[in-house]
């Protein structure tokens, strides 16, 4: 895997870079857009890192540029802006992901794998937080503790709704949305007794309560 | 007395109106006098015009003088009678009384006016020589004379003693209204917060204070200016050394995965945790400036459990290692508007703090509740609250309260006074728990 990263400021370059080759990626480090941009002429990459704040010709500009010539190259933007338009341009000119500094590498790390995921095209059919992963084929569970249960097709749709992103808090209403089609008379307490029964399958920390607020799976540690 | 003088010397209103009220009782006093005393002359001359025609008369007309005895002519009063006698008559004068004529006038007396006391009365009197060669005396009592002239003056200070009180009461309206707007103004100014550095409109002004009021709004666009310049530099700074902190906390990340011995890894750890303080407090400084700057931000009508749901999912892995049991109170929700960001960061700082300041296992509840005009959000907790005398010291930047020895940045209840202040919110501090003295309750009334 070939990253090129394009970062001007040389702290954060040098630890990035360091950080990227530790864990296995070939990294080649440039400082400014220009360089990028003939750089990615010439070369293969896999993945780009772009800082929007760069001498010469501002990250936009260049992530602009990029995509004008159809190179579909997996893009991170990683910056210390944090002006929601500035997020929005980003985005909407074709980054496939937004970070903001000071970020922590393990967060980078994973961004990284997720676009890479995402963009290899390999279709998604294990989620995961660490604490318990969910094969969306089999429609099994796997827990430090017990692995491969096998759940019911309700179990499974209220889990996987909270698994799509984990930390995200969900009340009972959008539960019951995900649980029931359109027209399905939906019971009451459904929710309360599909968590129960999640529960007792895979232990009690897996589903966490927020009191007023609805249910959550952890982020991913 | 001194207290008086004090004031006179300091208020140009209390100035104006005892100088004037002075000048007026001055002219007022003199122009009576002179009145009086001309009114008073210009009536004696009228008497001795009056003495002088009756001479006249008596001596074009030729007119031989028979005394009357004593008998009574209608219209007469021995008070303002005239009285005409042949001078040398003065001698046969029969007695010692002014009711009966001749009068005993000295012979000896020369021709022309003259005030004389004669049967003990004093009298204005006129000798003249007739064509005929005989002497006359024209005379009349001072007494009647003086009464009449003293009245007619009088009479002249009429005026002034209606005028006089009516000037002053003029004078000291005049000159209250003439300050009532300067007195509004800094009423006007005295009601601003400490935020509020727009100008004064120097229209309907009068021009003499307007110069002043000119200056005034230059002098408040200089600090605005110069507040602004701060908090600018404030967010650039914070802004210039978030990029080294990522950088050092990357570079600990990287030291962090690789093989060390035990001892190193030990001190790793508190090095990671200062590293992260550190990036804590800038990013915190960097709010503050943002909420700080009055820039407008778009507002919508935002949904309160939608912000407490996003803090929440934010802020849970922290309350989670502490085992506090963290929720929403509230079932209703309500919607405001405000601008979305400035609400988030509001309610992340008051439930950061609260997660901070909670002991493991507390308690902490969010809650909305929507009252006539306003929607009033709490954050309880079960920590141990914020006596009355720091609570006014909390919102002060970089304060933390005693005896707590949380690693907070101390600018938490800054950035939520910011925003406060900025959006027309209330925020008040109370105890959770009354009784006890104990939890911190934050409610802000949103506008």
């Amino acid at each position: 895997m070939r990253i090129l990263l394009v970062e001007d400021d040389l702290m954060i370059g040098e630890a990035t870079q360091g950080a990227l080759n530790d864990a296995s990626y070939a990294t080649d480090w440039v400082k400014n857009g220009l360089t990028a941009l003939a750089t990615l002429d010439t070369q293969h990459y896999d993945l780009v890192l772009l800082d929007l704040g760069l001498p010469g010709k501002d990250g936009l500009d260049v992530l602009d540029s990029i995509r004008t010539r159809n190179n579909p190259v997996p893009l991170l933007i990683i910056t210390a802006r944090d002006d929601l338009g500035d997020r929005l341009r980003g985005l909407d000119g074709g980054a496939d992901d937004y970070l903001l500094k000071p970020f922590d590498m393990a967060e980078l790390l994973a961004r990284i794998r997720a676009v890479l995921r995402r963009k290899g095209g390999a279709a998604l059919s294990v989620l995961d937080n660490g604490l318990v992963s969910l094969d969306l084929i089999s429609k099994q569970a796997t827990t430090l503790e017990n692995s491969d249960v096998q759940l019911s097709s309700r179990e499974f749709a209220l889990l996987q709704a909270l698994m799509i992103r984990p930390g995200a808090i969900l009340s009972r209403s959008e539960l019951e949305d995900r649980i029931y089609g359109w027209g399905n008379e939906v019971e009451s307490n459904a929710v309360e007794f599909l968590i129960h029964a999640l529960r007792r399958k895979l232990g009690s920390h897996v589903i966490k309560n927020v009191r007023g607020m609805g249910w959550m799976v952890s982020k991913s540690v | 007395m001194d207290g008086f003088k004090k004031r006179l010397r300091d208020s140009v209103q209390l100035r104006l109106s005892v100088t004037l009220s002075l000048a007026i009782l001055i002219v007022a006093v003199l122009a009576g006098i002179f009145a009086f005393v001309s009114a008073f002359d210009e009536a004696h001359e009228m008497q001795d015009d009056t003495l002088r025609q009756v001479a006249v008369l008596f001596d074009r007309q030729q007119v031989s003088l028979h005394y009357p005895a004593s008998q009574e002519v209608d219209g007469d009063n021995e008070e303002s009678r005239v009285i005409v006698q042949y001078l040398a008559d003065g001698s046969k004068a029969i007695g010692n009384d002014d009711t009966l004529i001749p009068l005993p006038f000295p012979t000896t007396l020369a021709d022309g006016f003259s005030t004389l006391n004669v049967t003990d009365e004093d009298f204005r009197v006129l000798v003249r020589t007739t064509a005929r060669g005989e002497r006359i005396v024209v005379a009349q009592e001072t007494g009647v004379r003086d009464k009449e002239a003293r009245e007619s003056a009088w009479r002249s200070l009429l005026p002034f003693l209606i005028l006089f009180p009516v000037l002053l009461l003029v004078v000291g309206d005049l000159v209250r209204k003439l300050f009532r707007p300067i007195a509004a103004l800094s009423a006007d100014i005295d009601r601003r917060d400490e935020q509020a550095l727009h100008p004064i409109d120097e229209h309907h002004l009068p021009t003499e204070i307007r110069p002043f009021v000119v200056a005034i709004n230059r002098l408040l666009a200089r600090v605005a200016q110069s507040m602004e310049n701060q908090r600018r530099f404030v967010a650039d700074a914070a802004h210039e050394l978030r990029s080294p902190m990522a950088a050092l906390s990357l570079q600990a990340e990287r030291l962090a995965a690789t093989e060390m011995p035990g001892p190193a890894r030990e001190r790793l750890l508190p090095l990671s945790r200062g590293i992260e303080r550190g990036r804590k407090l800038i990013d915190q400084l960097l709010s503050l400036a943002t909420a700080q700057a009055s820039s407008d931000r778009p507002q919508t009508a935002v949904s309160i459990h939608e912000v407490f749901r996003r803090v929440l999912e934010d802020l849970l892995p922290l309350a989670e290692r502490k085992r506090i049991d963290i929720g929403v109170e509230s079932i209703e929700d309500v919607h405001v508007t405000i601008n979305e960001m400035d609400l988030l960061l509001l309610v992340k700082n008051l439930v950061d703090n609260a997660i901070r300041y909670t002991p493991h296992g507390g308690r902490i509840d969010l809650s909305v509740e929507l009252t006539r005009e306003t929607a009033i959000l709490q954050v309880k907790d079960s920590g141990p609250g914020i006596s009355a005398e720091e609570q006014s010291r909390v919102f002060d930047p970089f304060y933390r309260c005693l005896g707590t020895d949380e690693a907070g940045s101390g600018l938490g209840l800054s950035i939520v006074k910011a925003i406060a202040d900025r959006t027309g919110a209330r925020v008040r501090l109370s105890y959770s728990d009354e009784m006890k003295k104990s939890g911190l309750c934050v409610s802000v009334w949103l506008k």
